[in-house]
């Protein structure tokens, strides 16, 4: 019944580990009832909810966020997103109160573009969430003019089906972005990011943790172009992979001709829980300057066998020795999260996770 | 004060490229083009059985059907297969094994490459003693020397032989011990494995084949020389290394040809096969030449080379310089089957002017306890573009697996790019895998203090660089060290001003 979708094909090279058949398979789960739950933080500020992707006035309180008509952009997820969404315009110097997203999926496939245009100085803070089922479609475009700040966390939560997210950002000079990712629930994941640092003595963190189980695919293909002097960004990611599961982490750098002494960072690093589950990392550099510092590391293996057992004869029994180590790999991602509430309920859904992986 | 730079690199690069002279050797070729006439051509110029003339055009029949592969960080102009010859040999050849039959001219090239092994005495056939003066055995090295299409001589064939190694160009090998070879041919590089791969299936001309016994280790190093002298000509070589249980040999690779304004395609294929608690080092030193400082010419270096660590506690070490080659194209790997088997992987690889190298390797774990080293130097000057490219595969059978990985870039000048692309993917999790990779420049401090030493700028640059590769070069054989660092300054040259 469902028609023909045209997706990419795993033998293009950004979707060497992706999963295209996987989404087809969540936009043609049936549409059921909402889940229940409180998934909004208890945080004071504005708050909307995405019902299949639409608006539920009901439940919103939008204060300055704004529904518009809103392009998706040219990437082949986020192209799909044209139609209604929700902006976020702050004023230059002017401070957004901490704005909640919720994204409700019931079944079939849900579409919302959005955007968030920070004015010279301008400062906002941003926490979605997505729960339910059904392919879950969103693409993000990001513009921070010169000293704006942006935090943005972002928790994937969805039971079943799938969630794609296109992230675009642009980050003016001075200007700083930060964006965490937890993928914690049951449905496949793919984050697509291109984030710009394109303004002098920039600076862009964009991570955060993958945490896969059962059959879930889970990947992330993100590049940081730097086009300007002086940038920084850094790309911490964790990646956890359970039983028959799939983490894959494709993270790039790119430093342009002009992008003299920029300092890029990229910290990918794989946990493998089962030996049936599989990590893939790909930390790729790109470089075009000669005055730059670029470093990455990678590493893939099990929990520290030591370790372990060193917790072990202090008394503190094998799963929660496991969990504990465990938590303390994925605790990295989640270092840059300012705001504790926000950082508090990312390590609760990971823990959440955890003890049920575990 | 870039533009002065820039004059003076193009200055030093005018005057680099040493062994880009041709000789006048009468050839003979095939005829222009590529059909399955021009394998049987060169089928039937070797004389080969039937069986490999079959294995050829079954090779030459997929390659039809394939496309030339895209996802590297290269740009690769069009390439015309039907305008160039497929096989070029020397007119006057030599019967093989009597090397006083060898045309002078040939010689007189050599001569002039300064191959590495005092071979000038050897190819024209003096005995020497084989101690050094305080009492000590002389290092020597067996030579095949591949001359355009054809082996041109092969040295040291009786004292091999005493020891049981087979030393013999690929061509005779099929000839003498087509059961060997038919065993191994393809078995590692399978006729349908890439493009550029399944075209040297179907036309290698000639190349070199080595077995070596079981338990024996090889009295002396292997070398082979390639040459591609002839205009409009490709090389297509195949070299085929099989290292029985508990063998033994260090194997050394070079390559030069002429300055020319075309494009010349190399595309070779190697493979080697490593049986139980065998060992294989095979060393390279890419010399070809890479083009002018604005692009024009040079060799299309299009290579496959792999290794298939089969038996248990088998090991295969890679090394590599690469200097040469307009494009270079190129992924020495192993296949680490056997348990407790070993790969290892060390490459500097030097781009200068409008050079392009996408090259690294693959490490696949399959056996358990195997374990990788990969140790990959990038140098970027001028306009050239340098990209490691690795993948590091675990799978789910292959327990107790460790590799790491070093991956360092250095850029000289800003108008070059340095790539790194790891692929790592593990689906074992007692697998553990470390990756690391710097990219930097030549520090001012570095440099003013080797000045301030006396050395004046280019030999302060050439004197940190072979800092930077030493963990590299000190993996190459003695003879090949040498001429690997004396490359890698000429190559710089100029680059840094």
């Amino acid at each position: 019944m469902a028609a023909v979708m045209e997706l990419p094909s795993t033998r293009e090279e950004s979707w060497r580990w992706g999963d295209p058949a996987a989404i087809a398979a969540a936009a043609g789960l049936p549409r059921g009832e909402a889940p229940a739950g409180a998934w909004f933080l208890e945080l004071e500020g504005a708050r909307a909810v995405f019902v299949d992707g639409v608006l539920d006035e009901g439940r919103s309180d939008l204060r300055h966020v704004a529904i518009a008509p809103l392009e998706g952009g040219t990437h082949v997820l986020g192209a799909r997103t044209t139609g209604h969404g929700w902006s976020l315009r702050v004023e230059a110097h002017a401070s957004a109160e901490l704005i909640q997203i919720v994204h409700i999926a019931t079944g079939g496939e849900n579409h919302v573009p959005a955007e968030i245009v920070l004015a010279d100085g301008a400062q906002a803070s941003v926490v979605e969430t997505y729960v339910g089922t059904g392919w879950s479609n969103r693409s993000t475009r990001m513009t921070l003019g010169a000293g704006a700040k942006l935090a943005r966390a972002v928790r994937l939560l969805q039971t079943a089906g799938f969630v794609s997210v296109r992230d675009e950002a642009d980050v003016g000079a001075e200007a700083s972005l930060i964006v965490t990712m937890l993928g914690a629930g049951d449905a496949g994941t793919r984050i697509d990011g291109a984030i710009t640092v394109s303004g002098d003595d920039a600076f862009a963190e964009y991570g955060g943790a993958l945490l896969a189980r059962r059959d879930q695919r889970q990947e992330c293909a993100l590049s940081v172009r730097h086009a300007a002097l002086n940038g920084q960004s850094k790309q911490i990611w964790r990646a956890v992979a359970a039983d028959t599961s799939t983490a894959s982490l494709a993270a790039r750098v790119e430093v342009a001709r002009d992008a003299q002494k920029t300092d890029g960072v990229q910290s990918l690093r794989g946990l493998l829980l089962k030996r049936t589950a599989t990590v893939n990392l790909k930390p790729e550099l790109e470089i075009f300057a000669d005055d730059v510092k670029c470093a990455h590391g990678a590493t893939v293996g099990e929990l520290d066998q030591r370790a372990l057992f060193y917790m072990q004869s202090r008394g503190i029994p094998h799963a929660k020795a496991q969990a504990l180590l465990t938590r303390a790999f994925v605790g990295d991602a989640f270092a840059q999260i300012a705001d504790e509430t926000v950082r508090d309920a990312f390590v609760a859904d990971a823990d959440a996770w955890l003890e049920a992986a575990l | 004060m870039m533009a002065t730079r820039n004059a003076e690199a193009y200055a030093a690069a005018n005057k680099t490229y040493e062994w880009g002279f041709s000789s006048d050797i009468e050839q003979e070729f095939a005829p222009k083009g590529l059909s399955e006439d021009t394998v049987r051509f060169i089928s039937a110029k070797k004389g080969e059985p039937q069986w490999m003339l079959d294995w050829r055009l079954k090779a030459f029949a997929l390659w039809q059907t394939m496309e030339a592969p895209d996802w590297s960080k290269l740009n690769v102009p069009p390439i015309d297969y039907q305008d160039a010859y497929y096989y070029a040999e020397p007119k006057a050849k030599p019967k093989l094994g009597s090397l006083d039959e060898v045309d002078p001219e040939i010689l007189r090239v050599y001569e002039k490459l300064g191959i590495p092994i005092g071979e000038q005495k050897m190819l024209a056939g003096v005995v020497e003693d084989p101690l050094n003066e305080d009492g000590t055995p002389k290092r020597r090295v067996a030579v095949d020397a591949v001359f355009d299409s054809v082996s041109v001589a092969t040295t040291f064939r009786k004292e091999l032989e005493a020891a049981g190694v087979i030393f013999r160009s690929i061509s005779e090998a099929i000839k003498e011990y087509p059961d060997l070879v038919r065993k191994w041919l393809g078995k590692v590089v399978p006729q349908r494995d890439n493009y550029f791969a399944t075209l040297n299936s179907a036309v290698f001309s000639d190349g070199t084949f080595v077995y070596i016994p079981e338990g024996v280790r090889c009295p002396m190093e292997l070398s082979t020389y390639f040459r591609i002298n002839a205009e409009n000509t490709g090389q297509f070589e195949r070299t085929l290394i099989v290292a029985d249980k508990g063998s033994y040999v260090s194997y050394l690779e070079g390559c030069t040809a002429p300055m020319r304004d075309e494009n010349q395609l190399h595309a070779a294929v190697v493979e080697l096969v490593v049986l139980d608690d065998a060992e294989i080092k095979y060393s390279t030193v890419q010399n070809w030449y890479p083009g002018d400082e604005n692009g024009v010419g040079g060799i299309y270096n299009f290579v496959t080379k792999r290794a298939l660590c089969q038996g248990k506690n088998s090991k295969v070490s890679w090394t590599q310089v690469e200097t040469g080659s307009a494009i270079t194209w190129k992924y020495p790997s192993c296949v680490l089957a056997g348990d407790g088997s070993v790969g290892e992987f060390y490459s500097v690889a030097v781009t200068n002017n409008r050079q392009q190298a996408d090259t690294g390797t693959k490490m696949i774990h399959l056996g358990k306890n195997t374990r990788s080293t990969i140790v990959s130097k990038g140098i970027s000057a001028g306009r050239s573009d340098n990209t490691y490219r690795g993948l590091v595969r675990v799978a789910p059978t292959a327990e107790g697996v460790r590799n790491f990985t070093q991956c360092d870039s250095l850029l000289l000048g800003d108008q070059c790019g340095a790539h790194t692309v790891p692929y790592i993917e593990v689906r074992n999790p007692s697998a553990q895998i470390e990756h690391e990779a710097t990219t930097s420049k030549i520090s001012e401090d570095q440099l003013f203090y080797a000045m301030s030493r006396g050395l004046d700028a280019e030999a302060a640059v050439a004197l940190i660089v072979n800092g930077f590769a030493r963990e590299v070069l000190q993996q190459l054989p003695m003879e090949f060290a040498v001429e690997a660092q004396k490359l890698l300054g000429i190559s710089l040259e100029g680059s840094v001003g």
